[in-house]
């Protein structure tokens, strides 16, 4: 049983950290919805994914995990190594099933990745590198590398290099239909700068990229990316909206989203849309929707479902894709996280992939 | 017969379970009229023979477009890579790789040397197995599209005529005996494979007017991305007029591919030869006339 004192002693500490840090976390939305924080409550980047601040240290070994091993006593890990640089890592192995109708199954275990992140303050507060790196499965791929200078008392950033963009939820999920169609996700960091606002119940951000999604540039357009959300304690709302100028043919696309928490259930919702003339002869149109529904039975124990539907054409009917999702997420203890999930895919009855079921089972150790 | 009392509480379980299985199902499309990629038959050639064998439109028709290009798709490509149809080919044979620079995606005849087999069977050096976080591509797939490679990666358009393994133009624009509008300072020429961008130079490429001057061009671009396709701008707006193009395939300056194949330019399947084209620009009358006659121009 967690002594008083102990308790106490946490409290303290994230309440101080989270004084201190004033800033950012953004794991997965999830849990910026559950807790109701500022997306940018626990990361170290301002839009979200990669390093842990202090505050989500603290909280990923106090509030997430469903019980904290060692020595009551033992110091928090913070991420911090001095006051100049902070590390951090995940590592996400699988075990994966799948089963195609008329074609057959597949299972394997597998490192889906594993990534190391650096951050140097080299004026604490004001500017920092920061380095992302994945260093499996493979030899070492860079994700993330970028310079982030901090203006107007921690409320305005200006960050310039490699970077993932703003658009809609920042899913850990980078197969879910919103974050393909947009092709805004974990995999895609792209070359550009952003801007960002951290005020009060708003976080907005624009950025200018090169928008190859990592390849070399091509030609003399860019892609303009923009994020609004608006933070209140039980619910948030925002909006999204990208053109990209290319030789290859312009893309535009727009998303809402949306979350809420009631009790131990969170809700969050994206609908995006997107337009894109170097699809097709004519180009194309194409929707996506994103439906979650968590539920926290108890600390470190969690129950995802999902609900996705994809239009890959407008002007095509009957051609529509869903992929339905249950996924358990336990912490039995901090900086370990075991998930399970089935996945069903339902599309046209004629593409046997497009009607395929997955079962994996995912231990995910961060620090 | 007898049937078995279901308990209140089963039946209301498996009513929900079977409506709720009807709602996710009737979300999702009945395909009806659309061939398995789920595109309209129209698109995707209704009455030609199905993609069998090892050709470049079986592994699109087979594996692109059902499978890579649900990422892999328009200006947002992942790493710049476009595996829609009309544009996976030029995407990948002999340009190289963004994560392994010294790899070319694919490298005709050579499976094991090509980054796209070494991606989709999950020896890449860089990164996980491709499809991401799908299942991954059966042996039938990979083999062909190791298949493909090893028989030289030839383009749709080479595979179903003569020039199925030599360097060839597959188009240009403005197309052969075509008139292009006034205004127009360029022209394009598709390749069925990537050119060597070091051979793109006056001498090689001439443009002249029939029975008139040639035509001094501000350049000859080959883009990184896109080594299939070539581009000569002249230096200002071509006069009305007929044109010759001249690509030489033959001679000192002969154009090349990457793989210092030279140019089929006389289409007999065999190295060598120049190839030759005329067209002509309209003036302004006949620009007009041109776009008033096109479907959706003035009436």
């Amino acid at each position: 049983m967690i002594s008083r004192t102990r308790m106490f002693g946490w409290l303290v500490t994230v309440a101080a950290l989270f004084a201190i840090a004033g800033g950012e976390a953004r794991a997965e939305p999830y849990l910026a919805v559950q807790s109701g924080f500022k997306c940018v409550q626990c990361h170290v980047n301002p839009t979200g994914g990669g390093l842990r601040n202090g505050f989500g240290n603290v909280f990923a070994q106090t509030q997430l995990a469903a019980r904290r091993v060692g020595a009551e006593d033992a110091e928090l890990w913070t991420g911090s190594i001095g006051r100049f640089l902070a590390v951090g890592g995940n590592l996400r192995a699988n075990a994966a099933y799948s089963k195609v109708p008329d074609v057959g199954t597949s299972d394997e275990f597998g490192v889906e990745e594993a990534r190391i992140f650096l951050d140097v303050a080299i004026i604490p507060g004001r500017l920092s590198v920061y380095v992302d790196e994945r260093v499996a499965p493979g030899n070492a791929d860079n994700r993330e590398a970028n310079v982030r200078l901090w203006l107007r008392e921690g409320s305005v950033y200006v960050k310039g290099g490699k970077m993932y963009l703003p658009f809609g939820w920042r899913l850990e999920d980078d197969n879910a239909y919103v974050r393909q169609l947009s092709g805004i996700n974990m995999q895609t960091p792209d070359n550009g700068l952003e801007i960002g606002l951290e005020s009060g119940p708003w976080s907005a951000q624009l950025a200018v990229s090169n928008g190859t999604a990592g390849g070399p540039e091509l030609d003399d357009g860019k892609m303009f990316s923009a994020r609004v959300e608006h933070v209140l304690d039980r619910w948030r709302v925002g909006a999204a909206a990208t053109f990209n100028n290319a030789d290859a043919g312009d893309r535009k696309g727009a998303a809402l989203f949306a979350g809420t928490r009631w009790g131990r259930f969170s809700l969050l919702g994206e609908v995006d849309w997107f337009d894109d003339d170097g699809i097709g002869a004519n180009g194309r149109t194409r929707m996506a929707t994103l439906a979650e529904a968590n539920f926290l039975w108890r600390q470190g124990h969690n129950l995802k479902a999902t609900f996705e539907w994809y239009e890959p054409d407008d002007d095509v009917d009957e051609d529509e894709q869903t992929r339905t999702s249950l996924v358990y997420e336990w912490s039995p203890m901090q900086f370990l996280q075991a998930r399970f999930g089935v996945r069903r895919f339902i599309g046209i009855p004629q593409n046997d992939l497009q009607n395929r079921t997955e079962a994996f089972l995912q231990l995910h150790g961060y620090f | 017969m007898a049937f078995r009392k279901v308990p209140p509480r089963n039946a209301a379980w498996r009513t929900g379970t079977l409506a709720l299985g009807v709602l996710l199902s009737a979300c999702a499309g009945d395909g009806k009229g659309l061939d398995a990629n789920g595109r309209p038959p129209s698109e995707s050639g209704a009455g030609l023979p199905p993609t069998t064998g090892v050709s470049f439109k079986a592994v699109q028709d087979n594996v692109f477009t059902p499978i890579c290009s649900t990422c892999h798709s328009g200006a947002a490509a992942p790493l710049g890579l476009r595996l829609d149809a009309g544009n996976a080919f030029a995407s990948l044979v002999n340009v190289s790789s963004v994560q392994v620079g010294s790899l070319r995606r694919v490298q005709p005849g050579d499976p094991n040397g090509s980054y796209l087999v070494q991606k989709i069977e999950g020896r890449a050096a860089v990164g996980a197995r491709m499809p991401l976080g799908g299942p991954p591509l059966s042996q039938a797939n990979i083999d062909l599209v190791r298949g493909w490679i090893a028989a030289g990666a030839p383009s749709a358009a080479a595979a179903d005529g003569a020039t199925a393994l030599a360097f060839s133009i597959t188009s240009s624009m403005p197309g052969a005996g075509e008139m292009a509008l006034a205004g127009t300072d360029r022209v394009t020429l598709v390749f069925n494979a990537g050119v060597d961008a070091s051979l793109a130079q006056g001498g090689t490429i001439e443009l002249a007017q029939v029975d008139g001057p040639a035509i001094a061009l501000a350049s000859i671009e080959v883009p990184a991305a896109t080594p299939g396709v070539l581009t000569l701008k002249s230096a200002g707006a071509l006069p009305p007029g007929d044109y010759l193009l001249t690509v030489r395939g033959s001679g000192a300056t002969a154009l090349a591919d990457t793989a210092a194949r030279r140019l089929d330019g006389d289409g007999d399947g065999r190295a060598g030869g120049d190839f030759t084209i005329g067209f002509s620009v309209a003036d302004a009358a006949q620009s007009a006339a041109i776009v008033a006659a096109a479907p959706g121009g003035r009436q």
